[in-house]
């Protein structure tokens, strides 16, 4: 970090020398940006919102597998018999309690199991209910939840971070400090995108870890057959499209925050879109399953330009290579113009509102 | 009277300059064809009643309004294209400050300190405790600013605005919710930074105050420019020497003793009258340079008449900005307070050295 003043521009009165303590940082425009998404980190840290919602996005991340690991406990301490098929309840010699009085009826066509074969059924159950412990589908699991309960979580840490300095009023102390407006909206982007990685990161891997442990209960070994350099990257790329999920609602609880000039504006405005899209996407398909022709095929195909679709389209076409099953019927190309309309749009308009707007009470 | 400053020549550069400055929001014209100039070391006082456009200029100075026509100059560069090279040179309490409620004073600082353009992270904590002190909130630095009183949360303001070391500061309306004492400190504050070289521009509706620490003004009323100039020279001609008689019958014939030396050449009387104090005593107000004093004792003594107490008085800003304004004036030597100008109606005060004269009640309400 050098030490400078400024220096004074050609034709503009010169800087008198400064006798004070003060020691300025870079003054270029990358240096300036950083300096203030490092302050807008460093808001965001001192918090206590974003405390109980970094908690509570830990919680949601352990609690999803310890729930799922309850699946787990109650086949390990399940009798065995109970994993029979129904009509083999009560056929295993030595199986009846005592004094009851023996079984008539089909049972007795049903083939008689051994206890080892009702092991082994025991332990199929185990296998099947311990998967979502396990990579990959753990991966699959902590993302839906992410998509889910973490985007309203985000949402409501930038749509406070972009409105509250409306909302507080410091937007008239940081306007008038030097950097440019622009210079504030790019800093809180940069925050965000950060924000969003740290978060999202935070959640797969406590989630991922939460899984390994629990599926400790089940004594299946994580098994590693389905790891290779492709299984990576299409990983790497699913986790960013889970970040470009959170980023898109996450602009547009900025807009909203700018444009209502306040926080209940950013998180109201953002949640509602995250919640109106789905609705209005069934309501759109449903109206069009009623009937033919080009209007309502129109109607069917509006909720393939929404948001939500449009990453549903590029998590699942990354999906398939990584949990199998089949890919979307939006490509990644359609998807992603789609999307970077909504961003450009979003960022635009807040930019230009941020830009020209008057600063007053 | 604290000394007021003195401009040095030599330092005559324009600060700020604004040229047919205007504003309006919709019908209503907040600021309407503004030309001021503000030369570096003024101590420049921008007056005018609540909601004459004071704040909405300075918005306009700092970038955060744009204006509707003309245009503001500072150090030599247009707000308009090159705000961000002006806005780091400039220190600024706009309103009543505010700050992020769950940060100490300090950190509040830091933040504002790394957004200005300084070192982030602990290279400028010596200059942090600097202006801490000065404001005097140093010992209250880890404290959170919601826990912060009204006088506190203006003094971190101010400590704000004196961060970056600026060339100019702009402070408007900074006395705001401070005790008399407090206000006190930011007038011996000012003094301090003008004696340092710094430009400041203060806005305010307390006369008094401006009066105290201003060495030059501009009056707003309704969004225009009614008067801009020198302090000394708007109150040359409200200087008066009030003169309470030994032998209060006497008063009469001492005032026709002035006013004889008046009509005989007397040229630095303008006027002389006669008016009651509070107990109902005579007094003399005679409209004349208070360095005349003297003059006026040695008149009445070759009558034999003889003073008890003479009071020069040199009129006050606050008398200026009521007769500029159109307000009913007060008469002569008489002086509302700060808390009645601030419309609380509640005390009134009057200079040291004035007698004791009685305001009538229509002239206590505040501007």
């Amino acid at each position: 970090m050098s030490v400078t003043r400024q220096t004074s521009t050609d034709g503009n009165m010169p800087l008198p020398a400064s006798t004070s303590s003060v020691i300025f940082g870079r003054q270029d425009y990358v240096s300036v940006l950083l300096r203030l998404i490092g302050v807008e980190l460093y808001k965001i840290r001192r918090r206590v919102m974003s405390k109980v919602l970094g908690s509570i996005a830990i919680a949601i991340s352990v609690l999803i597998f310890v729930v799922i690991s309850l699946g787990t406990i109650y086949v390990l301490n399940a009798p065995p018999e109970s994993f029979a098929p129904p009509c083999q309840g009560s056929s295993i010699p030595g199986s009846r309690p005592q004094g009851s009085p023996p079984q008539e009826g089909p049972s007795s066509n049903c083939p008689q199991l051994s206890a080892a074969q009702l092991a082994q059924l025991r332990q199929d159950a185990l296998l099947g209910v311990s998967a979502p412990l396990r990579l990959p589908l753990s991966l699959n699991i902590i993302v839906q939840f992410v998509l889910s309960a973490g985007t309203i979580l985000i949402i409501i840490l930038i749509g406070a971070t972009a409105g509250g300095e409306y909302s507080i009023g410091t937007v008239r102390l940081l306007f008038t400090r030097g950097p440019t407006r622009t210079q504030f909206l790019l800093s809180k982007l940069g925050a965000t995108i950060i924000c969003i990685a740290i978060g999202i990161l935070t959640m797969s891997i406590v989630g991922i870890l939460t899984g390994q442990a629990l599926n400790l209960l089940s004594g299946i070994a994580q098994s590693f057959g389905f790891l290779s350099a492709a299984w990576v990257a299409h990983t790497m790329l699913y986790l960013l499209i889970t970040m470009l999920d959170w980023f898109m609602y996450a602009a547009i609880a900025i807009f909203f925050g700018i444009l209502g000039r306040s926080t209940v504006a950013g998180i109201v405005g953002a949640m509602t879109w995250l919640f109106v899209e789905p609705i209005l996407g069934g309501v759109l398909r449903l109206a069009g399953s009623f009937s033919n022709g080009p209007f309502v095929d129109f109607l069917k195909s509006i909720p393939d330009y929404f948001i939500g679709n449009n990453i549903g389209a590029l998590l699942q076409n990354q999906g398939q290579y990584i949990f199998g099953g089949s890919g979307s019927t939006l490509s990644n190309l359609h998807a992603l113009i789609v999307l970077a309309v909504y961003l450009i749009a979003f960022i635009g308009l807040a930019w230009r509102f941020n830009e020209r707007r008057d600063v007053t009470n | 009277m604290v000394q007021k400053v003195i401009v040095d020549s030599s330092q005559s550069d324009v600060i700020i300059s604004t040229s047919r400055l205007t504003k309006a929001f919709g019908k209503l014209v907040a600021v309407n064809d503004l030309h001021i100039q503000v030369m570096r070391g003024d101590v420049f006082g921008f007056l005018g009643p609540n909601g004459s456009g004071k704040t909405t200029t300075i918005r306009m100075l700092l970038g955060l309004i744009r204006p509707t026509a003309g245009r503001a100059v500072i150090f030599g560069m247009d707000t308009e294209q090159q705000l961000s090279a002006i806005l780091p040179r400039i220190g600024a309490i706009v309103e009543t400050p505010v700050f992020y409620p769950y940060l100490s004073g300090a950190d509040n600082l830091r933040v504002i300190g790394t957004a200005s353009g300084m070192a982030s992270g602990k290279t400028n904590q010596h200059r942090i405790d600097e202006v801490l002190e000065l404001v005097e909130l140093h010992l209250q630095a880890k404290m959170a600013y919601r826990k912060y009183s009204l006088g506190m949360k203006q003094r971190l303001g101010i400590a704000a605005a004196l961060l970056t070391d600026p060339e100019l500061v702009l402070l408007d309306e900074p006395t705001n919710g401070l005790d008399p004492a407090g206000m006190f400190e930011i007038r011996q504050l000012i003094h301090r930074l003008s004696a340092l070289g710094k430009t400041i521009f203060l806005s305010s509706h307390l006369l008094n105050e401006v009066q105290q620490v201003c060495n030059r003004v501009a009056i707003l009323q309704r969004g225009n420019l009614i008067k801009q100039g020198n302090v000394g020279e708007l109150l040359r001609g409200r200087e008066q020497i009030l003169v309470k008689l030994n032998v209060p019958e006497e008063t009469q014939q001492a005032k026709a003793i002035l006013q004889e030396a008046k009509e005989r050449g007397a040229d630095w009387i303008s006027a002389v009258n006669l008016q009651v104090n509070r107990q109902g005593q005579p007094i003399l107000r005679v409209d004349a340079p208070k360095s005349y004093s003297a003059e006026i004792n040695a008149l009445l003594a070759r009558h034999n008449l003889y003073a008890a107490e003479l009071h020069p008085y040199e009129g006050s800003l606050e008398e200026v900005f009521l007769q500029l304004t159109g307000t009913p004036s007060i008469p002569p030597g008489m002086h509302l307070g700060m808390a009645a100008l601030a419309g609380t109606g509640a005390t009134t005060q009057q200079p040291d050295s004035l007698p004791d004269i009685e305001i009538p009640a229509d002239r206590k309400g505040g501007i």
